[in-house]
């Protein structure tokens, strides 16, 4: 029979899929919308944002449950720990898809400005990351920790340069287009946030696995080698 | 640099036919606090009780490979058993006053040892309840008889008891396993007090207790040691899956 702890842990499990999940389909459907300029897709995002946060807080109070009632240690104490702070991350992950999502009417006339500034291919990339973070919750093999750091420093390095070329290109143009200029750079600090977040799932899995913790350490990857 | 109290070498015990422990190494630091956890019959009560040779009363007992205790083999013939229990005390499950008075339990030991001066029994006395953390719940009812103390209570005398003779090490067989959880604390927070001074060994089935009391623990399963390291790598990432297994309550 199974015990009542193990049912509980995997809740917790499925509920952080779950979460990922939502997570990744917000971020899909933000990023789809800020590409087309399409507000009605963008309202939906929004709407959404709801199911993110009735879960986010569902798994904090399981997380509390387990943590009162069960003492749980090693490997069980690793992934509860953890399972707070990746359900913390994937909440922020979310608003950052309604932050994205509520200027979407902003470049409405101005579509060209991201065409020619190629943001589908940071739209792309920020989904891509987001489906590896997902992926590795799902399947914690530690060699998609890396993948998730060089791809997050990728879609990090282009929107460093997306960003110059803004404040080159863009700044001494019409009003207008300097307003949507930094609507647009404002999104992209927000990308890079993405980033960041996805590099904490990573390192919280990390821990999960090998009982490290990566934070702040940089090459804690080149010691598995 | 941590300092090795109690080392056993390739250790084997048997009761009769039955291997008890089975070609274990340890070594246990000075101290500090080491929890010996393990399912029953893993062996980790009978390793408590080859530290001080309780076993010695058990006929069926032999052993083979080597204890010592700062060096000194205590399994060798010229060892004194009296002097060796005196430097090694030990603590039961359930508490075991004398039907004496409160001082006379404490004051016992010193006065089989040969010490007749009241007024420094007095000092022994007061000091050992004092470590036990018990003196202000008894100061005024010393000569009241020791059976009359909560279950608890009589816990921490038989510590100061204990205490009374100086040893160097204390061995204590789940002390708190009859307690209530205040008691149980009391003792606790006396356990961490004591390492200062004392090297303590703890058999305990409460895997919470060892993990807030204990510096160290040693896993033992079907008499041998399995894993020993600082508490705080046992409890976040032990090595063996056999101990990861038994901590998360995974076994069998």
């Amino acid at each position: 029979m199974e015990r009542h702890f193990e049912i509980e842990l995997k809740k917790l499990e499925s509920r952080i899929l779950e979460m990922g999940n939502l997570v990744q389909q917000q971020m899909q459907q933000t990023m789809l919308a800020f590409i087309n300029s399409d507000v009605e897709l963008a309202n939906q995002v929004i709407e959404n944002d709801n199911q993110v946060d009735i879960l986010d807080v569902k798994i904090d109070k399981l997380c509390q449950r387990v943590f009162a009632l069960q003492q749980p240690v090693a490997s069980d104490l690793r992934f509860i720990m953890s399972a707070l702070k990746i359900n913390n991350d994937l909440e922020r992950m979310g608003d950052l898809a309604v932050y994205v999502a509520k200027r979407v009417d902003s470049f409405s006339g101005y579509e060209e400005v991201l065409i020619d500034l190629h943001i589908d291919e940071v739209a792309n990339m920020s989904v891509m990351l987001v489906k590896e973070v997902n992926s590795l919750l799902s399947s914690k093999q530690i060699v998609l920790v890396r993948d998730i750091l060089d791809a997050s420093q990728a879609l990090k390095t282009k929107v460093k340069g997306i960003s110059s070329k803004i404040v080159e290109e863009l700044m001494h143009k019409s009003h207008d287009v300097i307003v949507v200029a930094t609507t647009l750079i404002l999104i992209l600090n927000q990308v890079e946030r993405i980033c960041a977040l996805s590099n904490n799932i990573a390192e919280s899995v990390y821990f999960i696995i090998e009982g490290k913790i990566v934070k702040h350490s940089r090459d804690f990857l080149e010691d598995q080698s | 640099m941590k300092e090795i109290k109690i080392v056993a070498k390739d250790l084997s015990i048997y009761y009769g036919e039955k291997v008890a422990i089975n070609n274990m190494s340890i070594d246990i630091p000075g101290y500090k606090v080491t929890a010996l956890i393990g399912p029953s019959g893993c062996g980790k009560s009978t390793f408590l009780r080859t530290i001080n040779r309780m076993n010695d009363l058990i006929p069926s007992f032999r052993h083979m490979g080597e204890v010592t205790v700062d060096g000194l083999n205590i399994y060798d013939k010229d060892i004194d058993v009296v002097n060796l229990r005196k430097k090694i005390g030990m603590v039961f499950q359930r508490s075991n006053p004398f039907a004496k008075s409160i001082f006379e339990n404490v004051a016992y030991g010193p006065r089989i040892n040969g010490l007749k001066a009241k007024g420094q029994l007095e000092e022994i006395v007061e000091n050992s309840l004092k470590k036990a953390a018990i003196w202000d719940e008894v100061k005024d009812r010393l000569h009241d008889s020791a059976l009359g103390l909560s279950g608890g209570q009589q816990q921490r005398l038989c510590i100061a008891r204990t205490l009374a003779v100086n040893p160097e090490i204390i061995l204590m067989d789940e002390p708190a396993s009859a307690l209530d959880p205040i008691s149980t604390s009391k003792i606790e927070e006396l356990i961490h007090q004591l390492k200062e001074s004392y090297t303590i060994v703890i058999v305990t089935h409460n895997m919470q207790q060892a993990a807030r009391v204990s510096d160290y623990t040693a896993f033992f399963y079907l008499g041998e040691l399995i894993e020993m390291d600082k508490t705080k790598d046992i409890f976040t990432k032990p090595a063996k899956k056999q101990t990861e297994d038994y901590i998360t309550g995974r076994f069998g």
